[in-house]
This record gives structure tokens, sequence and C-alpha cells, in this order.
């Protein structure tokens, strides 16, 4: 029997793991990554001279719970046209048998890796706000993320924000029904985040909310309760001493363990964070008159000092005037 | 919303019935037992072996002398009774249940008497010596990751084998060639589909739909080997993932 | 409240207020009507010059620059006019000027403004 030492292991794994993709429009650059049920490849697309991502299944799929699971998952991405959500070109099944999708390339860098880069607190919330906007963009259209964290977040290279991976996202309503009223009953998901049949909870544990974890039903606010996480995480890695308390107000409250006690919208999640970077105050941190008074003057304090200037020059003139 | 797209080819590929060393361990009929013990030991006596060698730090006796009693116990101690496939896999079950033979047996080689009725298939540890040769005396990662690589290193072996068989079956050397050449050997690294072309005197085209076809049966052979080595789907899922996992390059 | 607005008010409470402090002038007390009255005018015009300007221009560094040219030549035109021989060119021009900026700035940073055509 042939030798197999460690480099023709590897190269033999990768052979047994590349997808097939004779009789398709599309040859085998690389791989990209690897998720729970897939992997993702670089692949030309031949005929738009284009390169690519095509999500293929990886693991076994005899049931073929995972090929459901993917065409839910490229269905639901279809649906939602948004320049922050990278956009679905094709579907189909590999000669090998196993279903694929391919979407737009994203030449860019995860959050995780990109946030070192962006050194104030300003960048970083306006970097959050443009992660809110797929995410309640997804909201209105019904569907929820549930894997919302950094790694599944990309930043292109003109800083344009795509969220991916929306592998454990769900449908809350079918497609034909009309968008939901901000009513957090008409937004209850369809189906719980309960294990899967092999027992494994989907999600990703210190961004997934309470609720989720414990597998009960789950609705926008357990997307609210991870942006609050990624928040956090591009917060914390700041000196953790120097974060103002209205903007550690706005995350704990994302992050409250009780739902009703969270942002009920993403909108109004974003909103408080706009108004945290206006100088505004924030619904998360209420003020007595004292501190609003103190917020108003640092907010107008230009015109307050060129006032005090007018003021301080009047006096002097008044005080100097020949008499 | 239908499900009659090609998408759910992948599906109808899968047996539905699956046959797996461990029901069949415990099968009531000899036979059955038989068989599952002699699928068992094919797969995992060199891993057996050079876990017991590296990680034992046995010589090549007392690990040859193990590597059989360990199988022997196998059988007449019903060792995969006891397994539950919900607290682990098999995989690690039997390099735990090694251990627990190398740490009971006696240097004064307390043999099993080997059941007359049974007949282990004979095994060449001499090769399985010679491989030694080839491993770093240290083996990185630990002894999960070790017994697990070695339990790769077997199945890739296997199905390699019933690879080229089936395409000399199938007279189909050339797309057996072309796979050596890209995924064995890795003598393709500099080379282009058309020089590979010019060299077996074929299309540049035919390389990649000869080389697709060979990693398609490869892969079909390595999940087949391995679904008989599991208990249940999810095990079997789960072996499959990290058996094929790569290094992102 | 729309820019040229905005400069009006900002320009005519910041024109009575200067007029009223006249009245620290014994010599002018006479006359503090006409002063508040000549000062609330000039800061309304300026605070419509300054208002309009901001309208078409966005710019802070402009908006603060006009207005402070405007407000010195308000001023001047003021201290020019005064009677006697001295024009306290400089006591009336100094905090006309800092009024312009204060008009400048916030017609600049506040108030609704027609967008800018391209230049």
């Amino acid at each position: 029997m042939t030798w197999i030492d460690d480099a023709t292991l590897e190269r033999l794994r990768r052979a047994a793991d590349s997808p097939s993709l004779e009789g398709t429009r599309y040859t085998l650059i690389g791989k990209l990554g690897q998720g729970g049920m897939g992997g993702v490849y670089r692949v030309e697309d031949r005929q738009l001279e284009r390169h690519v991502a095509m999500k293929v299944i990886s693991v076994p799929d005899a049931e073929g719970e995972l090929s459901r699971r993917l065409l839910q998952e490229a269905r639901i991405i279809a649906r939602l046209e948004h320049p922050g959500i990278v956009p679905i070109h094709d579907t189909g099944t590999l000669s090998d048998g196993r279903p694929y999708y391919a979407m737009k390339l994203v030449e860019g860098q995860r959050l995780d890796e990109y946030v070192s880069g962006v050194t104030t607190v300003s960048d970083r919330l306006r970097l959050f706000l443009r992660i809110c906007d797929p995410v309640a963009f997804a909201h209105a259209r019904g569907v929820l993320h549930r894997d919302l964290k950094p790694a599944n977040i990309m930043v292109g290279p003109f800083g344009e924000v795509l969220v991916m991976d929306w592998g454990l996202s769900r449908m809350l309503f079918p497609a034909n029904k009309p968008e939901p009223q901000p009513d957090q009953n008409a937004l209850q998901s369809t189906d719980s985040s309960a294990p899967t049949q092999h027992g494994t909870l989907l999600g990703t544990p210190g961004y997934m909310a309470p609720e989720q974890q414990t597998g009960q039903p789950v609705d926008a606010r357990a997307d609210i309760y991870s942006l609050g996480a990624v928040l956090e995480f591009l917060l914390t890695r700041m000196n953790p001493g120097s974060v103002p308390r209205a903007l550690a107000a706005i995350q704990k409250q994302s992050m409250a363990t009780n739902p009703d006690q969270r942002y009920q919208t993403v909108k109004e999640l974003a909103k408080d964070v706009e108004h945290f970077l206006d100088g505004l105050p924030v619904r998360a941190y209420p003020e007595g008159p004292l501190r609003r008074a103190w917020r108003w003057i640092l907010r107008n304090r230009a015109w307050l000092l060129l006032l005090l200037i007018y003021v301080v020059v009047r006096a002097l003139l008044i005080y100097f005037r020949p008499r | 919303m239908s499900d009659r797209t090609p998408f759910y080819g992948a599906s109808q590929q899968f047996p539905l019935t699956r046959w797996s060393v461990v029901e069949a361990a415990r099968s009531p009929n000899p036979e059955q037992r038989q068989r599952a013990l002699e699928t068992l030991i094919s797969a995992y006596w060199k891993p057996v072996y050079k876990y017991i060698r590296l990680h034992w730090n046995k010589d090549g006796e007392q690990a040859k002398d193990l590597t059989q009693d360990f199988f022997a116990r196998v059988l007449e101690k019903r060792l995969l009774d006891r397994f539950d496939p919900a607290r682990a896999r098999l995989r690690t079950y039997l390099r735990l249940c090694v251990d627990g033979v190398v740490m009971n047996t006696d240097k004064s080689a307390q043999r099993l008497k080997r059941g007359g009725d049974v007949t282990l298939v004979s095994l060449d540890f001499e090769t399985a010596e010679g491989e030694l040769q080839h491993l770093p005396i240290a083996a990185a990662g630990g002894p999960e990751e070790l017994f697990a690589r070695e339990f790769a290193r077997s199945l890739f072996a296997h199905a390699v084998a019933e690879l080229r068989t089936r395409c000399e079956q199938e007279f189909k050397t050339l797309h057996f060639q072309i796979f050596e050449l890209y995924d064995i050997d890795g003598g393709a690294k500099e080379l282009t589909y058309d020089d590979v072309a010019r060299r077996f005197g074929i299309k540049a085209t035919d390389v990649t739909n000869y080389l697709a076809f060979a990693r398609r049966e490869f892969r079909q052979r390595v999940l087949d080997e391995l679904r008989k080595m599991t208990a249940t789907e999810e095990e079997f899922r789960q072996e499959a993932q990290s058996l094929l996992g790569v290094k992102i390059s | 409240m729309n820019k040229a607005l905005l400069g009006m008010l900002v320009g005519g409470v910041l024109g009575v207020f200067d007029g009223l402090s006249a009245w620290f002038t014994p010599a002018a007390r006479s006359q503090m009507a006409n002063i508040v009255f000549g000062s609330t005018i000039k800061g309304l015009i300026a605070g419509v010059l300054i208002g309009f300007f901001a309208r078409k221009v966005h710019s802070l560094a402009l908006g603060i620059i006009f207005g402070l040219a405007v407000g010195l030549l308000l001023a001047y035109a003021v201290a020019a006019t005064q009677p006697g021989p001295n024009h306290y060119y400089f006591e009336i021009m100094l905090p006309g000027g800092i009024v312009g900026v204060l008009i400048g700035y916030a017609t600049q940073r506040f108030g609704h403004g027609a967008p800018t055509r391209a230049s």
C-alpha cells in the first residue's frame, strides 16, 4: 500500500474536499474559508470573466438537511438587495452531488482584522452604524441573521461594510406578505433556535442572545443583542477607561438579558449612537438638567466662546473708555 | 417551496441504510462480528500500532503484542458494546481503550488466549515500523491528534488503493496516474494543464476532467470507509468535517 | 429656520445689546434710543447679508471671514459718521467685527440653507 506522508496527507485532504466544478462555468482558484457546514472557495466565472465566491457543502448530507439549509440561505440572501449584503449570483449542484451557491467575492478584511486600523471612538461608531444599516434592512424584510459577530462582517476596500454568512438566518414570514409594522408580536420567529437534531446549538457564544442560547423563540431583538456585542467588541479594543458613560449605557441596553429591556429595533439603537456622535442626549443614559446644560454648552462651545470674547471686549472697552 | 430541484441531487447519492462496525460488532451473528472486527482491524491496526510506539514509547515487539492484544480484547470482551456515540466518537473511544490495555498489561506479558473461532488478519508490522521512520519522534499536538492523523493516513491509504483498483478495472489508469501526479506525488506544482496533457498525450480539458473524476471517486471511497467506522450520521458528519478539514491557504 | 432669518435674529439681538452698552458712556445716554435703534438696524443688515451669504456658500471659514468683513465695514460706516473729532474707530469696529464673526459662525453652523451650486 502507498505510504502517505504528511504532505501527501494534506494534498489528499484538499483533493477530497475540493469541489468538482466540471460541467459548471467555474474554475477553482483556491479556498477562502470553512464554515460549519460548508467551505467557501474563490472560483473564476469563465463566462463573465470574474472571480466570485462559492459556498459548497463540505460534509456528507444523506438526509438532505444541509442542502435545504443552503438553498434557504441562498433564497434569503437573494431577497435582500442591499449594498451591505453580499449578492447571490447563482445556485446549483456540482457533479459530485454537493449543492452550492455563488456570490460576490468580497476583497476586504474581516471586522476583527480591520478594526485595529480604526483608532478613534467616533470612527468606530460610524463603522458600527454602517453595520446596523443592512441588519435593519433585513429586519424590515422579515429576516433575522442570528449569527452576527465580527468574523461575519467584512469591510471592503472602499470602507463599505458587508454583513456575511446568513447561514443561520431565518425568515419571519413568507416573501409575499407585506412588511411588518414595528410590532414585536409580528416579528416573532416562526421557528425557534432550539438545538438541532444533532444536539448542536446554532450561533456563536458571546454574541448569542440569552434566549437564543436557551433555545427559546427569538425575534429581531436577538440580533440587537448581537449588535450590542459587536459594539462592545469595537469599544473594548480601545482603552476601557476612555469609553464614555453614555456609550457604555447604549451597549449595556443593547445587551440586556431581558429582550423587553433592549432597544426594540435596530433603528432605535442606531439613533442613539447617532445622537451620541452628535453630542445629543441618548435614550439609554438619562441626564439631569445640569448635565443637559453642560452638554449644550459643550456642543456650542465655539459659539459661546466667541460670545464671551465679545462680552469681554465690550466690558474692557467700557472700562477703559476715555473719560 | 418545491424540493424538486437539481439542488437536492446530493440526497439521492447515499444509501438509506448504513453498515457500521459498531452495529455489526454487536450482532449475535458470529460471522457479522468477525466481519466487523476485520473491518475495524483493517482501518485501525496501523494507527493503534504507531500510537503505542510513539505515544506510549514501546519498542516494536511490545507494540506488536499490545496491538494484537487490543484487538483480541475488542472481540472477546466485546468492547464495542460499551461504546456510546452520544459521549464520544468511536475513534476517541478506541484510543482510550488502547490506553487502558497498555496501562493494564503487565511486563510479564499476560497474553490473552486468543479464541480458536477467531482468525485475526495477519498484520504487516514491518511495513508499519518502516513508516514510523518517516514520522517525528515527538508527536506534535498530543495523543488525540496523533491518533486522528494516523487514522486519516490509514483511511486515505485504503481509499487510494481502492481507487487504483477501480480505475484499473474500468480501464481508467490514466485517470489514476493524473490523480497520483497531482495529489499523491505532488509533482504537478510547476506544471500547467497543457504540460500534463502533453506528458500523457491527451487534451488539456481531459486533464481537468480525469482529475475531477478521480478526486470525486477518492472522496466517495473515503466517505464510504468513514461511514463504516461511525455509529451515527452525526458522528459521520463530524468525522468527515475533521478528516477533510483543510488548512486554508 | 433659514439662514437669512437666523442671521437677522442674531444680528438684531446683538445689535440691541451693542446699542445698550452705550449706556456706560454717560455722554451717550441722552442718545440711547437712537443708538439702540441704529445699532439694531446695523445688526439686522449685517445679519441679512451674512445669512444670505451662508445660504450660497457652505464654508465655515469663508462665512466667518465674510461676517468679519461685513461687521467691520458697517461698524466703520457708523464710526465715520460720528460727530466730533473722535470717531472711536477702534471702540466701534472691534466689537462690530466680533459681532460679524458671531453672525457668520452662527449662520454657517445652524439654520437651513439652499444647497450650493457646484463651483
